[in-house]
Formats: structure tokens, C-alpha cells, sequence
């Protein structure tokens, strides 16, 4: 008989070197993503004692299906994608700690130091941060009361738990609209609820889901409450034109209105946007010396797994060159 | 037809190298097996045949009625880890995906009897003063 087609991801098994906590490395790269990854590909190629600090490895590339803008492939399965950058990373024996919480970065005298929630530290002549962004909540009644139980921000880990049930997806953007694609794919009845007057997706995804017909799209509509008690129930909206609240029956609601930057270790120590950006310029740098930061955490626009992955090569590069040019390698 | 890849062989045999106690894997099936009873055992003689200390026994969820009562188990395919007592990890269905990484890792707490987490975490769950069932649901992405 044909075994059923399952993979076994060996990705999250540890490996056997962790960092050290009683050695100051050339490089700590905080981050799990692409940045991160192209970064530790390019310092262990400059022969940089370095080290990785993350909770996971993928980063929000193993929250969606499928890529079709990585070059060289018209479309490649998101975890696949993920896995590759995980194996590059790991074949060249650079520690790895996975499931680290970091809570603190600071500077003393010219050396970084990292702090994690396990109170381990780890020291470094230079860092890089890419540590991404994450989900933003809508901040209203019945969310954090429901999370996991009708609340979710992930349609790739949570999409098939709806198949055939009405689901609502707050967004306006791309990953709305991905979200909403992954829900009709399990015969899910969607209904899209965009804060801001005007959808903002990409065209043709816009266009693939307007034209199916088969989600109802509401525009300029606020989600206002999360209804329910053990499980989501319903989800009330205002049309923000005249006010008026409506109640959509719903099992689920998928919040997809944005990212925020995971910058809160380094707050007080580098400057940030408005939004909580780290500011870089166009070699990675920040506003500390021998810190820099790469991919969706920085100010640098579109993110984009391609722009990540470059950026984290250029800030792995800048910090060799700092090295380098002070003498320390 | 094996599941496992060279590859992940040679990482589960390296991440099974320091288990230095005993572990026994149970894993409840039936005499006509569906495709995930049989993909399960045939996944679980592979990745216990990677230790010493790591034994498998199968059983028949009906000929073993009494046995899975003992353990609690009432669906198949149903895994069950025992170390040096049953510490109440259950797999139900296949261990695949990120789950087959859960589970060596499991298999190695059990085995090196080290739940491998933080003294605080330790502290704040002998905080817990009333039994507890967490059932953790995925999705076969």
C-alpha cells in the first residue's frame, strides 16, 4: 500500500553547537528570517566567529503557501523556500540558538551585549539585527479572549480548521487577500473587511478574487467586536460611511492589518521611526556603531523575502568591513 | 518502504547519542492497518532502530483493549512514550510534519529525563495544583 504523502520536518531539531555564552564573537545576527539567513551564509563565508539567535528559522516566509517572486522559480512551496535557507545556514556549523527570546540589547564599552529571557547573555564586537516584524492586533473586544479559538493570523497553519464555515478576514492588503485565497481553497464563505476606503492588494489579486465572486467584500467597514464565549460566534463591523453596525455570523475571523517591527530589545539603544523602524542606511548601518540591521525590522521599503535576503548579505558585509577596517579580525 | 531520509537518520542518531536512559515507545494499532496506522509504525521502527535505549512495542488497539484502557488511549494510530514512568505524552495520528521533530525530542527528554527548560518555567509549573489536560490540535500543512 503507498504510504500517505507526508513530510517529516527535522528543521527544529536542535543542532549540536549552541552559542557560547563565555565567548565574544566576531558577529551575533538576531533574526530568523531571510535577512538573517543570507546574513549568516555571508559571515561564515568571511570566516566571522558568529552565532544566531531566534525563536524560529523561516520567519513569516512558513506563515504563507507558496512564493512566486523568489527569482529562478515561477513558484515554489513557501516551506520548501524556508527549509533551503534553514539547510544553507546549517552547512556551515554556525551556532544556533532556536527558541530564544531575546529581551535586551545593549552596548558596553565597544562590545554588544544580547540578553534573553532564560537570563543567558551573549557577547559580540558587532550585531545585526533582523529580527522581522509582527502580526498587528485590532485591539478589540473578544480578540485576546479568543485567540486560538476562532482568532487567528495565519491562514497557512490555520485555514483548513474552516473548511465549509463563514469566516471573516480583516485586511486590505496582499495578505489579506492570500488569507481570503487560502480560505475559499476549503469551500470557507468569506467575508473581507477593509478598514481604509480603497483596497490596497496588488491588482491581480484583486482582480482573482473579485472576479471568482465567490467572497463578499466589504470596504470601508470597521471590525468593532469579536463575538462569542468559548469559540467565535460572530464578528460586528460599522460601515464607516454611515455608521451603521451589522453582525456577520462567523467561526473565525483572520486578522491580516499589518506587521509590526520586532525592534523593542533595541529601543533606547538605536534611533527608530515613527512606526518603531530601525533606521539603516544604504550599508545596513545604524545609528550605533558596529550595529546594523537588515530586512522587515528596518526602514528599508518593500519587504520582500528578495530585499531581506540582499539586505542581510550588505549588513553582513558592512560588519566585516567595520571589523576589518578597526583591526578586531 | 522507508519514511525517513538518509539525512534525517543521520541527525535523529546524533540527537539520540546522549539519551542515557531507557525509553520505550508504545504505539497502538489494528490487525488491518489504514494508511496512517501503517505510516506511523513504519516511521516509529525506523526512528527507534536509531538507539539502543529507545525500544518499540505495537500492540492491537482490539486484541489489547485492556492494555490501551490502561494507557487511555481510544483512537489509533496512538503513540505513547515511557521513560521511568508514563509522564502522559500521547501522539494521536502521524507524527509528520513538525510534529516528527516534537516527538525525537520528546523521546530524548524522556530519555535523558530533562524536560530541557528554564528553571522559571520549572518553578511555575510545580505551581499547578490541579490536573491539567492540554491536547495540542495541528493542521497537516
Amino acid at each position: 500500500m503507498d504510504l500517505p504523502s507526508f513530510t517529516l520536518d527535522t528543521t527544529l531539531l536542535e543542532t549540536s553547537q549552541e552559542p557560547d555564552p563565555e565567548r565574544i564573537y566576531d558577529l551575533l545576527i538576531l533574526g530568523g528570517g531571510p535577512a538573517a539567513m543570507s546574513a549568516t551564509v555571508y559571515a561564515a563565508r568571511k570566516m566571522l566567529s558568529c552565532a544566531l539567535l531566534s525563536k524560529d528559522l523561516g520567519g513569516q516566509i512558513r506563515e504563507t503557501s507558496e512564493v512566486e517572486n523568489w527569482l529562478g522559480f515561477q513558484n515554489i512551496n513557501a516551506k520548501d523556500l524556508a527549509d533551503s535557507f534553514a539547510e544553507h545556514v546549517k552547512s556551515f556549523s554556525v551556532p544556533v540558538a532556536i527558541g530564544t527570546h531575546i529581551t535586551t540589547v545593549t552596548k558596553q564599552d565597544d562590545d554588544f551585549r544580547v540578553s534573553t529571557d532564560t537570563g543567558t547573555h551573549y557577547v559580540s564586537r558587532t550585531l545585526i539585527l533582523a529580527t522581522g516584524k509582527r502580526h498587528r492586533s485590532l485591539n478589540v473586544p473578544g480578540e485576546k479572549e479568543l485567540v486560538g479559538r476562532g482568532v487567528a493570523y495565519c491562514a497557512t497553519c490555520d485555514a483548513p480548521f474552516y473548511r465549509g464555515k463563514k469566516v471573516v478576514v480583516a485586511g486590505g492588503g496582499n495578505s489579506a487577500f492570500t488569507t481570503t485565497m487560502d480560505l475559499l481553497k476549503v469551500e470557507a464563505e468569506v467575508t473581507l473587511v477593509n478598514f481604509i476606503r480603497g483596497w490596497q492588494a496588488d491588482e491581480v489579486l484583486q482582480t482573482r478574487i473579485k472576479e471568482g465572486g465567490k467572497a463578499t467584500l466589504l470596504d470601508y467597514h470597521q471590525v468593532t467586536k469579536i463575538e462569542g464565549t468559548d469559540r467565535v460566534t460572530g464578528v460586528v463591523v460599522t460601515n464607516r460611511e454611515n455608521d451603521q453596525e451589522e453582525r456577520i455570523e462567523a467561526s473565525g475571523i483572520f486578522i491580516e492589518v499589518g506587521l509590526l517591527p520586532n525592534s523593542d530589545m533595541v529601543k533606547g539603544l538605536v534611533d527608530l521611526n515613527e512606526q518603531g523602524e530601525v533606521i539603516v542606511d544604504c550599508l545596513c548601518r545604524t545609528s550605533v556603531k558596529g550595529l546594523y540591521g537588515a530586512g522587515d525590522v528596518t526602514t528599508v521599503p518593500h519587504k520582500q523575502i528578495v530585499i531581506a535576503a540582499g539586505e542581510g548579505a550588505k549588513a553582513a558585509l558592512s560588519a566585516y568591513s567595520y571589523l576589518m577596517d578597526k583591526s578586531l579580525i | 518502504m522507508g519514511v525517513l531520509k538518509d539525512k534525517d537518520k543521520e541527525k535523529v542518531r546524533e540527537i539520540f547519542k546522549d539519551i542515557d536512559h531507557q525509553v520505550n515507545v508504545v504505539m497502538f494499532t489494528q490487525e488491518y492497518e489504514c494508511p496512517h496506522c501503517e505510516m506511523t509504525r513504519t516511521m516509529l521502527e525506523e526512528v527507534t532502530g536509531l538507539s539502543d535505549m529507545v525500544s518499540l512495542n505495537v500492540y492491537d488497539f482490539v486484541a489489547d483493549k485492556d492494555l490501551a484502557e490502561r494507557y487511555g488511549v481510544d483512537k489509533i494510530p496512538a503513540t505513547v512514550l515511557i521513560g521511568d514512568k508514563d509522564y502522559g505524552v500521547r501522539f494521536y495520528g502521524v507524527p509528520a510534519g513538525y510534529e516528527f521533530s516534537v516527538l525525537v525530542e520528546e523521546i530524548r527528554a524522556i530519555g535523558k529525563r530533562d524536560p530541557a527548560m528554564s528553571k522559571e518555567a520549572i518553578t511555575e509549573l510545580g505551581k499547578i495544583d490541579k490536573p491539567v489536560h492540554l491536547q495540542v490540535i495541528i493542521s497537516p500543512t
